[in-house]
């Protein structure tokens, strides 16, 4: 069916424009709910393909970001439950439902933080990068570290969580005596 | 755990399945932790977001200060730099590794611990330290993949993935490929797993029985030379060290209570206790600590049964009026309890007192195919149980004592049930020989009217 001239038509332009402004907060945002990194990534992907099908019932000028959200929250609960590799890290519907919530709630804040995020990462000594870049950048996980690095799991996750905190403090820090 | 290192667990993947599924319904209901845990997962999320543009962020310059902000910045940088020197210090300290989790604790139904360093709550991770199963049966898994499953009463020291020591009890130890080279060390052996399944029982008296189910282990002792044993060999160690040479004391009067009860342990007057193996044509048990029952239909020559008899000759037989025979539960340091099912045991009156407990054997031991013996009573012992003394009483018991006209009356104890495998338990109950149990005891009830 040809659409009517005088309705516009999703352009793919306008697509990849909003896209490319709010990919990482998309991205983010399913991150954060579903915590298996290729899990997420792969829902990321769908989301993006299913958002491109989608486009046609976005109204310009609305948020984007918001509508985005909605389909991907959507995609992760139906993940959820087509997924057949599932038994060790279950997500309870309810869980992801209540978390999406809270993120929609303090959106505002998240970005913030997202922010100073970046500054508080150059702040951190080379030992600190080096494991940092391990996890997040190779993508290794806890296990792989610990061979790369000689140390025990233990002393390896306990390392990792103390640097997540330390951001996680020096990111509150900045934005509190910024007044943010 | 602080809720704080509950959701890093939670990032990481190492909260266990019960952990994470609470830790869930508490973000749900908590609106505070809630906040808190999307803080973190947001900042987990964006690291892992911001992946392939980590190692720019990392290595830019930090930006030049800003003159307005430039006390702000003071505050910051004395901030991150403690918080830098705490992650620091925590990544360098050598005694880390003590902290390591190594196990978990997947089943734990019907347990009850006592004196045990670490945690006990199935599904607990265990760091390094001792467990103490008083009851129940409990399977730990080892971060190597080995799983054990201890049988009470045991006491396990958990000392690293690939390592513990059982000090006393019975454990079975299934061991995948990836564990090969599991260790458990007992005090007069070290064993080394190939890739196996295997039982080991410690007396914590210098005994040591192990079974290889299927399978390769090795076996380290002390002045010998490694040893491996294959799929069915067992490895007795120490089973002919010195039987305590105990004298028995004898007591000169049955103990009469107040309300009418007349105990008779086999220590008194022409009371013995000893028992039987379908395989042994010599190795009298008369002086043995240690009354050994068991059926199995694998292994006939491991049937046992033990022989009893009390001496009533004090007792007015007409004025019985009800019996009760009781027996002290031992650990046998034979077998596995995993392998045999809740157990049900039954007394048997035996006519022939004559038999000498110096020189019973199955071959000359009375009814030992239970042929014309009348079944008087029956006991269970449930499968991890810890009782420690059981009793039998029924009418058919005390009437049998009541038509036994020598003064002396012989039963024999056998386990009806059998077990689900080879190697299954033995049960043992206190003989007169017993350094500290009580003997078997006979308890007759008195009427008042002979008294």
């Amino acid at each position: 069916m040809n659409p009517s001239p005088e309705e516009k038509d999703p352009q793919p332009e306008d697509y990849l424009r909003l896209l490319a402004t709010h990919e990482r907060s998309l991205s983010n945002y399913v991150h954060s709910l579903v915590l298996n990194a290729a899990d997420a990534e792969d829902i990321v992907q769908e989301c993006k393909v299913v958002l491109w099908n989608k486009f046609d019932q976005f109204k310009p000028g609305s948020n984007f970001l918001a509508w985005a959200r909605k389909i991907a929250l959507h995609q992760i609960l139906n993940f959820r439950r087509t997924s057949q590799r599932r038994p060790l890290y279950p997500l309870d519907p309810d869980f992801i439902e209540s978390v999406a919530a809270e993120i929609d709630r303090s959106a505002a804040h998240l970005e913030r933080r997202s922010a100073a995020l970046k500054t508080c990462l150059k702040k951190l000594p080379a030992p600190q990068r080096q494991l940092i870049l391990w996890r997040y950048y190779e993508g290794d996980g806890i296990d792989g570290i610990a061979r790369k690095a000689k140390r025990t799991e233990g002393a390896v996750y306990r390392a990792l969580s103390r640097i997540r905190s330390a951001l996680n403090d020096c990111i509150s820090k900045t934005l509190n005596t910024t007044g943010s | 755990m602080t809720p704080e290192e509950q959701i890093e667990r939670a990032l990481e993947h190492r909260l266990n399945p019960d952990e994470w599924k609470r830790l869930q319904a508490d973000i749900i209901a908590d609106p505070e932790l809630r906040a808190a845990y999307v803080e973190r997962s947001w900042l987990h999320a964006q690291l892992t977001a911001e992946g392939p543009q980590l190692p720019e962020l990392l290595n830019a310059e930090p930006t030049s200060p800003v003159k307005t902000r430039q006390r702000v910045r003071t505050v910051y940088w004395a901030a991150a730099a403690a918080a830098i020197a705490i992650v620091a210090t925590l990544w360098i300290s050598p005694n880390e590794q003590k902290e390591e989790w190594v196990a978990t604790l997947v089943q734990a139904e019907d347990c009850r611990w006592a004196g045990s360093d670490l945690p006990t709550a199935e599904g607990a991770q265990l760091g390094k330290g001792k467990l103490a199963l008083v009851e129940g049966m409990a399977t730990l898994r080892f971060e190597s993949g080995a799983e054990i499953t201890l049988e009470a009463p045991s006491t396990l020291e958990v000392l690293s993935k690939m390592r513990c020591r059982l000090i006393e009890g019975s454990l079975v130890a299934n061991v995948p490929d990836s564990a090969h080279g599991f260790t458990i060390d007992t005090e007069e052996m070290e064993v080394i797993d190939l890739g196996t399944r295997f039982g080991l029982t410690a007396s914590g008296l210098g005994k040591t029985h192990l079974y290889v189910f299927d399978g390769v282990v090795e076996v380290e002792r002390e002045d010998e030379a490694r040893k491996r044993l294959v799929t069915g060999e067992a490895l007795v160690h120490g089973i002919h060290a010195p039987v305590l040479d105990q004298e028995v004391e004898r007591i000169a009067t049955p103990i009469e209570s107040e309300d009418g009860w007349l105990s008779i342990p086999t220590t008194f007057g022409n009371g013995k206790d000893a028992y039987v193996r379908q395989g042994d044509s010599d190795n009298e048990t008369g002086d043995h600590p240690l009354l050994m029952v068991k059926s199995t239909d694998f292994v006939p020559t491991n049937v046992r049964h033990a022989y009893l008899a009390f001496d009533i000759s004090q007792a007015n037989p007409g004025s019985i009026a009800d019996a009760e025979l009781t027996l002290q539960v031992r650990s046998s340091g034979l077998g596995f309890s995993t392998l045999v099912p809740d157990s049900r045991f039954a007394v048997y009156g035996i006519a022939d007192n004559s038999w000498d407990e110096r020189s019973l054997l199955w071959e000359n031991a009375p009814a030992s195919n239970l042929e014309g013996v009348e079944k008087l009573a029956e006991f269970e012992i449930p499968k991890g149980s810890p009782v420690s003394q059981v009793s039998a009483r029924s009418p058919e018991l005390s009437s049998f004592i009541r038509n036994q006209p020598n003064g002396l009356v012989s039963f024999v104890v056998i386990r009806e049930t059998g077990e689900l495998e080879k190697q299954g338990l033995v049960h043992a109950f206190a003989s007169k020989e017993h350094p500290t149990a009580q003997a078997p005891t006979l308890k007759l009830k008195m009427e008042n009217d002979a008294l």
